[in-house]
């Protein structure tokens, strides 16, 4: 199959919160295990007999009986998941493991756990600063976090085991971060919608499938005409955004998206997991670490300038802040951020939004405003 | 369950008992009013011109003693004296708090509302709980915090955000806040509260420090990674003040401390008797100025004492606070731009708002035997706190007490003070919801703003409770 084909493939099956990654990795005997946050490491997840959904609800159309419990000013995105959740799309996951990322994700859990009772639950207690203190509870969280789920599903989340994990997860990192800095290019062969397919399609149980598939992506790339058509590169930044129709709303008019700084995006996250430290030290540093969330307390400045740098890295001609409405976490960080890239003479443009992508007219409107505003 | 009924004996007001009733009200409130009057000279006139154009804040906090009114109206007797003694101990502490902010702001640390200010105290420095404005200016003026919600939402903050952290950042963004030394905050109570401090810090430009505390914090492990938070909080104070620790010092306010909550499970005990002895601002607004902004000090103790006394003498004479018709929970922190809530409910339904979210704190008392014990009470008192536990905890924290609370008191009903901006509770409500038709306890969601009367007024409350107590409770207007 060549990349275009598995771009249209991937977009099909991206649609169904019960995809064919999923599909044949339950006829292999495996477990899917939901997860909500960048706080859950994706790699003791995918230690063998598991594997990691990044949880999605794709084409949610509406949150009627989600909004009863989680009344209608949670965020959407955890309305969406609990809505799907009722309704039995998720009957085909063995558990879920939360973080204590945010208020929401937080309620979503009580919620999920009162409604629809699932087999397997687990919080991690996620420290909300960094240090050594925070660093040591993270990780005994983290070992407390693999031995529920070795009882629970009989699998190996052992020393040895999660280090075959995480070479693994390196492999994958290493292949998507030499597609992804192609973008850094002048004319990229990737928009920002078919690279973000690709780690969607990772996020949503298929990452072991598409390792096989990035070194073909990664020649094809090679020969693929850059793309010439757009009037200005843009970095996107924010929060949970698993929906490539918003990505796609922005390229359409004429800007490509060039770095992804949000949760589901690859910078940060394509980063490696230290291969030669003790592997659940080497997972909770990295996940502590480089998760660059506004949850963390003391890091304002830190990912401030991790923008600035990332903008420049990309040579990005502008910054669109997405987050989703109600979200106080990116709600105040967003504010302080228009400000901190303001100052440094970066256009910016915040979008607050749904998680069911709405109201497209306008974010073109709006896009197109931006797009014209730094005279592009 | 204890449950005791005692006969009401409550009679209705002589003239005699009309005029002590007047007498009263005069004598507090000519003493409040002295005590603001001298500090007034004391900072001297001029200078307190200048300081309210700097703070306005000032001039609304200088009108504290309206509340008295509001708080004692038609109550009678020793349920009338312990409400003015509550209000003579916060205008006193507003005073005091004034005093520092004019005399000794060279030593004021800003803190969040959830970090209590014994330590700060016992290091010989001078507390400024910057949320303090955002929940006292409403009480007294239902309207003067807008101008501070306007002004951080006009900086770009989202106007769903809880009007609580708004308040506090647009006191901020105003310069309206006194200069300090240092900044304590925490992860507490909620993600809006945690992250208003990103922006209080990038404005005031000051040291800042964060305590963690942990989710499941019941367990061993938590207390001791949070004790070893409020030990860096000790050094780091001491690194970046001229405050110092005196271990002695914060042992005499921890054992102040619980002598104040001994008197407090009297009275405890005391208002699970039907009909109430002792009832409102003597139980919560008591609790929440003692415990939360003058932890320690002898003035509480004492006013615990007598309050206690005076319950008692109740008690004894079958007198009870109001014609008690129903025994109410009001959950989630009170209306505060409708404070006298409780003494509206009193006269409107004969309802006895008897215990609520804020005051139902339990706690050990800190053990005073080292410096490790008093840090590790201290940090148990944090994370046992009420907006700590019932905002980042798990749902059962919130829904366990509410339902506790309800046995414990003999609760007739629910009122859930449905906060707009707390995202938080308001994902909790479809489950309390049928975990009361399961319970069959009646229960009211008001829908209202913390701080913001523009959302719904006090009318607007009153028109939500009414149509409760006239559909679900059948009960008419007294």
């Amino acid at each position: 199959m060549n990349f275009d084909a598995w771009q249209s493939e991937l977009s099909g099956m991206l649609r169904d919160p019960e995809n064919d990654f999923l599909k044949n990795a339950v006829a292999a005997g495996k477990v899917p295990v939901g997860y909500t946050c960048s706080y859950v490491p994706q790699v003791i997840l995918s230690v063998e007999g598991l594997v990691p959904v990044r949880m999605r609800a794709p084409g949610a159309a509406g949150t009627e009986i989600a909004d009863i419990y989680l009344s209608n000013v949670t965020c959407s995105y955890a309305r969406s998941l609990l809505e799907y959740a009722m309704d039995g799309l998720y009957d085909f996951l063995g558990g879920w493991v939360f973080a204590s990322g945010c208020d929401h994700i937080r309620r979503l859990l009580d919620n999920l756990s009162y409604l629809t009772k699932p087999g397997f639950t687990h919080m991690l207690d996620v420290p909300h600063r960094q240090g050594a203190e925070a660093l040591a509870w993270y990780e005994g969280e983290l070992a407390a976090l693999c031995a529920e789920l070795s009882a629970a599903f009989g699998v190996d989340t052992g020393r040895t085991a999660l280090a075959r994990a995480i070479l693994r997860y390196n492999d994958f990192n290493r292949k998507v971060k030499a597609i992804g800095d192609r973008r850094k290019e002048t004319y990229p062969p990737i928009s920002g919608t078919e690279f973000q397919r690709i780690l969607i399609a990772s996020l949503s149980g298929g990452r072991e499938r598409m390792t096989d598939v990035l070194d073909q992506m990664v020649e094809e790339l090679l020969i693929r005409p850059g793309i010439q058509t757009y009037r200005a590169r843009l970095m996107v930044v924010g929060g949970n955004l698993d929906d490539t129709a918003f990505i796609q709303v922005l390229e359409s008019t004429g800007g490509i998206v060039v770095a992804d700084r949000y949760c589901t995006g690859s910078i940060p996250g394509m980063e490696l997991i230290d291969e030669t430290a003790d592997p659940l030290k080497a997972v909770a540093t990295y996940t502590l670490g480089q998760t660059a969330c506004p949850r963390m307390m003391e890091d304002f400045e830190t990912r401030l300038k991790a923008i600035l740098q990332i903008r420049k890295d990309f040579d990005a001609d502008g910054v669109v802040i997405e987050n989703l409405k109600f979200c106080d976490i990116w709600g105040i960080e967003s504010a302080l951020l228009i400000q901190g890239l303001r100052d440094a003479g970066v256009p910016v443009l915040k979008l607050e939004r749904d998680y069911r992508l709405g109201g497209e007219g306008q974010l073109r409107t709006r896009i197109q405003a931006f797009i014209e505003s730094m005279g592009k | 369950m204890n449950r005791k009924r005692v006969q009401d004996k409550s009679e209705k007001p002589s003239a005699v008992g009309l005029i002590g009733d007047l007498l009263i009200y005069a004598r507090y409130s000519l003493v409040n009013w002295l005590k603001i009057i001298l500090l007034v000279i004391k900072h001297g006139p001029f200078d307190t011109i200048r300081d309210i154009r700097r703070y306005p804040w000032i001039l609304v906090l200088l009108q504290v003693n309206r509340l008295l009114w509001r708080f004692i109206r038609g109550r009678r007797g020793r349920y009338r004296i312990a409400t003015a003694m509550v209000m003579a101990d916060i205008v006193a502490s507003v005073i005091r708090m004034m005093d520092d902010v004019f005399f000794r702001g060279e030593l004021l640390v800003i803190h969040e509302d959830m970090i209590p200010p014994e330590i700060i105290r016992a290091m010989g420095l001078v507390p400024f709980m910057a949320e303090l404005m955002g929940i006292l200016m409403p009480m007294i003026r239902p309207h003067s915090v807008e101008v501070y919600i306007d002004a951080c939402e006009n900086a770009g903050i989202p106007p769903d955000i809880c009007s609580l952290p708004k308040s506090t950042m647009g006191l901020t963004l105003k310069g309206h806040l006194p200069p300090a030394l240092a900044i304590i905050t925490s992860n507490l109570p909620c993600d809006g509260g945690m992250s208003s401090y990103a922006l209080i810090e990038k404005e005031l430009r000051l040291p800042t420090v964060r305590l963690d505390i942990p989710y499941r914090f019941t367990d061993e492990k938590a207390v001791d990674y949070f004790t070893r938070e409020m030990k860096r909080l000790v050094t780091w104070l001491e690194t970046h003040t001229p405050g110092r620790m005196n271990w002695d010092r914060l042992k005499e306010i921890c054992e102040e401390r619980n002598r104040m909550a001994a008197y407090e499970m009297e009275l405890w005990d005391l208002i699970r008797i039907r009909p109430s002895p002792m009832a409102g601002e003597p139980v919560w607004l008591s609790h929440m100025w003692n415990f939360n902004v003058t932890p320690g000090s002898a003035d509480g103790t004492r006013t615990f004492k007598r309050i206690v006394a005076m319950g008692k003498k109740n008690l004894e004479e079958g007198v009870s606070t109001i014609g008690e018709q129903y025994r109410a929970l009001l959950w989630n922190p009170p209306t505060i731009h409708f404070i006298d809530i409780y003494n509206w409910a009193e006269k409107a339904y004969g309802i006895s708002l008897i215990m609520d979210s804020m005051t139902f704190h339990r706690i050990d008392p800190i053990e005073t035997d080292s410096p490790e014990s008093m840090l590790r009470g201290l940090a148990k008192t944090i994370m046992a706190g009420p907006m700590a536990r019932h905002t980042r905890g798990p749902a059962e924290n919130y829904l366990n007490d509410i339902f506790h609370i309800t046995k414990h008191f003999d609760i007739d009903m629910i009122w859930v003070a449905g906060h707009i901006g707390c995202k938080n509770t308001q994902a909790l409500n479809g489950m309390l919801r049928e975990l009361c038709r399961k319970e069959e306890i009646p229960l009211l969601i008001i829908h209202y703003d913390l701080s913001d009367p523009r959302i719904v007024s006090r009318e607007g409350i009153i028109e939500q409770i009414d149509h409760f107590m006239e559909n679900i409770m059948k009960a008419k207007r007294l």
